[in-house]
């Protein structure tokens, strides 16, 4: 791209990228928006809707010398194009010469508005896309003032079709530019929609089962440039004029990805500001313009009725409703019985500002464990050594590049990066997936790889020579590397095998290169840096301490041995969004803010730290869990409580060395970002936002900034070995899932599955067992799910493969031995 | 003079047998003996012309494709989807060897690995023979590996479209047979060109008509071959007579040497029931109509000439309509194919077909205004030139060009001032 070449837009020069599309030039240097409903600046051009036809022409070179040719004013001659040319799929050349502003150009426009909206219903008024509607945008800037076609000779036809669970389609609005459809096709890789039929009866449909199968329909919703797609949950919610855009950060996985919440003062919530949809925000560094179906749909916990809105202490035994006041007054009490043996837990999402005030009450007490939950994935440590270096963009990888995915299942964990890694195999990366099982990645893979669960370190040490040679010698390598099939030490065996890996093949410590690791939650880089560590939570399960202080963390609904541990901590301060079994057991049960309701920060997996802004109305009397620990750190004397979140992150700048300039004024920096997508111009990208809340900023690695590391030694960890009869019991993620921070998105309940195990015919086949048959599967000789049997090949044999949150009863978080049994 | 249906003067040169008893397949081992590229100089020379409709020249076509590419297809377009063509079809049937030797020269001549000869759906009878043919011509070692010793290899295969009009347009042909939905591709690249192509290898599509043309040009030389026909419209053309003539049917003969009058009097037997001649579509629906006045009846059949009268030959399907054809009624018609066949892709065409139709239903109807007229005028108008393909451009032709030559056929179904004959 380094190349310029020369181009005229409109008499003006313009120098430009060589091999570079003319309508995204045209935007960014002559902030010249040339029309278009089928072109996407991420898609490839398809010519389709002729609403880009520009006059378009070459300046003329003498064959023999290479000179222009001059007219007779002395200006450079330009050969013409007979017909007007679409812009979309010109690939800008030296000597291109354009014009937009023509009666030509002006006359085209025109009628292709006018031939849309002959078919189109006009339906504005009704439609969910009304006010940020390309069409109806387009058709102000371009259209004829009136219609020359008779409205009794409309065709007419369904309006509310779904394609699946959560994706309706209005026949009658769909004007036909297959963005959709191309969406699905070119950058997921779910090619589930379809044309049916042609000419004007030309109709998007869905070819899968269950409807619009995969995890990114909500995206196609943004990118239709006319009310056709709609969400089942914001359609006729609201009006997008009524609704006020807040930054914020998906809670729920590694990717971080901007999203916009879009409030509203709603009846339905009381009259207090409500997140009526989930919107993408632009970042090219995290998620584009893309987000996933359960980043989409997954808001409604934060408005459950079952959230925690009183502040509860036992009184007589019994958990009680009191102020806050007495709950601080009650909680400091009970810290200071404990004579400092205090320890505290925190979940995967809770925020960078809660963990730092909360280590701060810890280490106030005297210090005490810190244990980062679920203690299921190491290496943390090792990420902010050997992380993708600092300034990497997955978007930027492709030809001579590599990326090795190893003991992860993306597609279900960190639904993003699946998407940008697929398509960076697309732009000709090298990728090579590892696992014990087929994944959903080994379809855009150039090779994978298989091994026994367990043995991922050991696989990644003895990768075959000619992958491990591929890998070593392209331009970039980023290792992805999981915990499936792992215990903790087998993941941290895994997590140094892979440094390793990077180091000797010098692929650290520059973007687009080094480690990453798709941590369960949204903050789990963010546990590391506020010292928080799951061999700590190992500590504290072995060693329970006295008093114990649980924030976001639901342990029993994690872990079915927990409670044999817990039993075991004399007093535990639970701080929660709802009332779980942690809570029921607690001397205290706080009830805190979800993400939503107020300011704060996470780390994502590539240690991007991102502000999300408060956006909601509080539930109850819960309060950010920062503002509770801050004042009982007052209470204990440990000085003033800090009064905002932005104060606390300065704080956090002040003591945290990897945080140091990470203001919150710095976090929200933007940049022109490109393609030149939000705004205004939802022509051009769709309804996807422009970035107003911050880029964040990343965090460099030691190898970035030179420092030495440290990768420790491999210790390849004993797996559990089944006997005869039994099986290896893998837990493995689900995205759509019964979590209690995904169950009460009700309409995501058809596609959340029944609970499953799968089981590998030949074993099987033994058990005599067929899919669908239900069973009883049971590990480490006393946990019992009854689920019901996939027999499909999912699962090596000798291994069951039991998705995570799908049965009502806990399983165990990391692969045990047991048995399977027809019920 | 026969140079395609030479089953007019050889009985069952459908077989194999009785085909290379005639020298079948002389051209096809001459071709072999000659280097590639003198194949397509000698075919540029001879001027042969797509016979598809666009006129194209073949040896130009050919010479696009880029020598360095180890892939490469030739793909035979047996659609035949415009109204009103019959002809590939009876060369198929009757005298499918010259199609394959033709094929097979020209995928020689570029050096392709596989010939794909996409037939439309209806044609799955002929689809069966031609398999049976080419299996013949195998055993005879004309395809497949090495042949006749030359080191080089090539497949022939035949393909069934879906029933679409579309896909005779060459980039949704290809399309349907990568078993895509069948719409016009984006070009450039350009089917001869690397991305362009069939499975985005370098890719000659050419029609049934044009191939079969090839042998005797090779046999016999392009200087023999130019001897026939005019300078510009060289060898010879099968016209496909239809609709109001006595003895419709296909026609071969020289280009230039017999004119319309001479055609539809002399040989498709004149018109029925004594009356008289009012229109002719020379292409089908999808060149412009002309009305049959003496100085078009007595255009000799050419490129050139027919384009002198604002109209094309095209595949020279053509449809001859008397005088109680209503042209409203016909250019209805002809509207309701193309919406029929629009692919949607464009929104021009998509949209235009489907408006003029409903303005056109109301005309006849007769509740149309005349200012419907000059809508269905403009709409046809504004469809031209701005499509990906050729369709947008043809399914404007019935409205424009039967409204230029018959405006009083329109004025009598809008109550409209009636216009002086000549207008």
């Amino acid at each position: 791209m380094s190349d310029k070449v020369k181009i005229i837009i409109d008499d003006i020069e313009y120098e430009v990228p060589a091999g570079s599309n003319l309508v995204d030039m045209a935007k960014w240097y002559a902030d010249n928006d040339i029309p278009v409903f089928c072109y996407h600046p991420k898609m490839e051009p398809v010519g389709m809707c002729r609403m880009c036809l520009v006059e378009q022409g070459s300046i003329v070179k003498d064959r023999e010398t290479g000179e222009v040719v001059l007219d007779e004013n002395g200006n450079p001659q330009v050969r013409w194009f007979p017909k007007l040319q679409t812009a979309c799929t010109q690939i800008v050349h030296d000597g291109m010469v354009i014009r937009t502003n023509t009666e030509a150009v002006k006359a085209a426009r025109e009628n292709v508005v006018e031939f849309l909206l002959t078919s189109h219903p006009l339906d504005c008024p009704i439609c969910d896309k009304g006010g940020e509607c390309p069409l109806q945008n387009l058709t102000m800037a371009h259209g004829p003032g009136t219609s020359r076609m008779n409205y009794d000779d409309k065709m007419h036809l369904d309006k509310h079709v779904p394609l699946g669970d959560l994706i309706f389609l209005d026949e009658e609005r769909c004007i036909q530019c297959a963005r959709c459809i191309r969406f699905q096709d070119e950058i997921v890789g779910d090619d589930v929609l379809a044309f049916h039929e042609r000419g004007r009866k030309l109709q998007i449909i869905t070819n899968s089962d269950p409807g619009f199968d995969t995890y990114f329909s909500g995206n196609t919703t943004d990118i239709c440039p006319v009310g056709a797609l709609t969400t089942a949950d914001f359609r006729f919610g609201a009006r997008p004029w009524e609704l006020t855009e807040v930054p914020s950060i998906c809670p729920h996985d590694a990717a971080g990805s901007n999203i916009s919440l879009s409030v509203r003062l709603d009846r339905d919530f009381g009259g207090r500001a409500m997140i009526k949809r989930v919107m993408p925000r632009q970042n090219e560094y995290v998620n584009e313009i893309w987000i996933s179906d359960k980043t989409r749909f997954g808001h409604h916990f934060t408005r459950s009725e079952d959230r925690l809105k009183k502040p509860m202490i036992k009184k007589g035994g019994v958990l009680t409703e009191a102020t806050w006041d007495e709950a601080i007054r009650f909680v400091v009490d009970a810290l200071k019985a404990a004579d400092g043996s205090v320890a505290a837990i925190a979940g995967s999402s809770t925020p960078n500002e809660d963990l730092w005030t909360l280590r701060k009450l810890v280490e106030g007490l005297g210090g005490g464990l810190l244990g980062a939950w679920t203690p299921t994935h190491a290496g943390a440590d090792l990420v902010a050594q050997v992380g993708v270096g600092k300034g990497t963009n997955l978007g930027d990888l492709g030809q001579g590049d590599a990326v090795l995915i190893i003991a992860t299942d993306l597609e279900e964990e960190v639904p993003i990066w699946r998407l940008r890694l697929k398509q960076a195999a697309d732009r000709g990366a090298y990728l090579v997936v590892a696992n014990a099982r087929k994944t959903r990645m080994d379809d855009f893979a150039s090779d994978t790889v298989r091994y026994d669960y367990g043995q991922a370190a050991h696989a990644m040490q003895n990768l075959d020579a000619a992958i491990a040679k591929k890998l070593k010698e392209a331009n970039n390598l980023i290792i992805v590397a999981g915990a499936e099939g792992l215990t903790l030490d087998g993941s941290r065996a895994l997590m140094q095998a892979a440094a390793n890996f990077l180091i000797e093949s010098g692929h650290i410590g520059k973007p687009n290169n080094g480690l990453l690791s798709p941590f369960p939650g949204a903050n789990g880089m963010g546990l590391h840096y506020m010292g928080f560590s799951p061999e700590a939570t190992l500590q504290i399960m072995q060693n329970p301490p006295k008093l114990l202080i649980v924030n976001q963390a639901e342990l029993l609904a994690d872990d079915p041995f927990a409670a044999e541990w817990l039993n075991k901590v004399e007093t535990i301060i639970s701080l929660n969004l709802f009332p779980d079994a942690v809570s029921n057991m607690a001397a205290a049960a706080l009830p805190i803010q979800s993400f939503a309701e107020r300011d704060g920060t996470f780390t994502n997996g590539e240690r991007r730290v991102q502000r999300f802004y408060m956006a909601q109305g509080p539930m109850g009397e819960a309060l950010p869990a920062w503002q509770v620990f801050s004042q009982l750190s007052e209470a204990l004397g440990q000085g003033h409580a800090k009064l905002s979140a932005a104060a606390v992150m300065k704080e956090i700048t002040e003591n945290v060395e990897a945080f140091a300039g990470m203001r919150y004024k710095e976090l929200a920096r933007v940049e022109r970002q490109f393609p030149d997508v939000g705004g205004e111009d939802l022509y051009y990208g769709g309804t996807a936002y422009q970035n107003k809340g911050g880029l964040g900023v990343q965090i460099e690695t030691s190898a970035d900034k030179g420092e030495a590391v440290s990768v420790g030694e491999v210790k390849l960890p004993d797996s559990p070995k089944p006997k005869k009869g039994q099986v290896l019991v893998v837990p493995v993620a689900q995205l759509f899932n019964r979590q209690s921070t995904f169950k009460p998105s009700v309409l995501v309940h058809p596609r959340v599955p029944q609970p499953y195990v799968e089981i590998n015919s030949k074993d099987a086949a033994r058990m005599n067992i067929k899919t669908g048959d239900l069973v009883e599967v049971m590990m480490a000789d006393q946990i019992r799910v009854t689920v019901q049997a996939h027999v499909n090949g999912g699962a090596p044999e000798g291994a069951a493969v039991l998705p995570r949150y799908l049965t009502d009863e806990a399983t165990p978080m990391v692969l045990t031995v047991g048995e399977i049994k027809k019920v | 003079m026969n140079i395609i249906f030479r089953e007019k003067d050889i009985p069952n040169i459908r077989e194999f047998d009785v085909y290379v008893k005639h020298d079948g397949y002389k051209a096809f081992e001459k071709a072999l003996r000659m280097k590639p590229i003198d194949v397509i100089n000698e075919v540029k020379a001879s001027n042969l012309r797509g016979r598809g409709g666009a006129g194209f020249p073949t040896g130009v076509k050919w010479s696009f494709i880029p020598q360095s590419e180890p892939i490469k297809y030739v793909v035979v377009n047996a659609d035949e989807s415009e109204t009103g063509t019959f002809k590939d079809r009876q060369i198929m049937e009757n005298n499918p060897h010259q199609l394959i030797e033709g094929a097979l020269i020209a995928a020689w001549a570029i050096q392709a690995t596989a010939v794909y000869i996409y037939l439309r759906g209806e044609f799955w009878d002929i689809a069966h023979a031609l398999d049976k043919h080419i299996e013949d011509a195998r055993q005879a070692g004309y395809v497949g590996e090495n042949i006749k010793g030359s080191g080089w290899s090539c497949e022939v295969y035949t393909h069934l479209g879906a029933g679409a009009y579309i896909c005779g347009e060459e980039s949704a042909l290809l399309n349907s047979l990568e078993g895509k939905l069948g719409q016009p591709r984006v070009r450039p690249p350009f089917p001869a060109q690397k991305g362009g192509g069939l499975y985005s290898e370098p890719t000659v599509v050419n029609n049934v008509e044009t191939l079969a043309n090839v042998p005797f040009i090779i046999m016999n030389g392009a200087d023999e071959y130019k001897k026939i026909g005019t300078e510009q419209s060289t060898g010879t053309k099968i016209f496909c007579v239809s609709g109001h003539v006595n003895n419709p049917g296909n026609f071969e003969f020289p280009m230039g040497e017999i004119t319309f009058r001479q055609l539809i009097f002399d040989h498709a037997g004149g018109i029925p029931d004594g009356k008289q001649i009012k229109a002719i579509l020379p292409s089908g629906g999808s060149g412009p109509i002309v009305p049959a006045t003496d100085e078009i009846l007595d255009t000799p059949l050419t490129y050139e000439d027919l384009q002198k009268h604002g109209t094309i030959l095209g595949s020279a399907s053509i449809i001859i309509l008397d005088e109680t054809v209503d042209i409203t009624w016909a250019a209805s018609k002809m509207t309701k194919f193309f919406k029929h066949e629009s692919c949607g892709k464009c929104t021009p065409c998509r949209e235009g077909t489907y408006w003029l139709d409903k303005v056109l239903d109301r005309i006849l109807r007769g509740e149309g205004k005349p200012s419907d007229v000059d809508l269905i005028n403009n709409i046809a108008a504004n469809m031209q030139g701005v499509t990906l393909c050729a369709l947008g451009d043809f399914a404007a032709n019935p409205i424009l060009a039967t409204i230029k030559h018959f405006p009083n056929d329109f004025m009598a179904h809008v109550g409209g001032e009636l216009k002086a004959a000549g207008d």
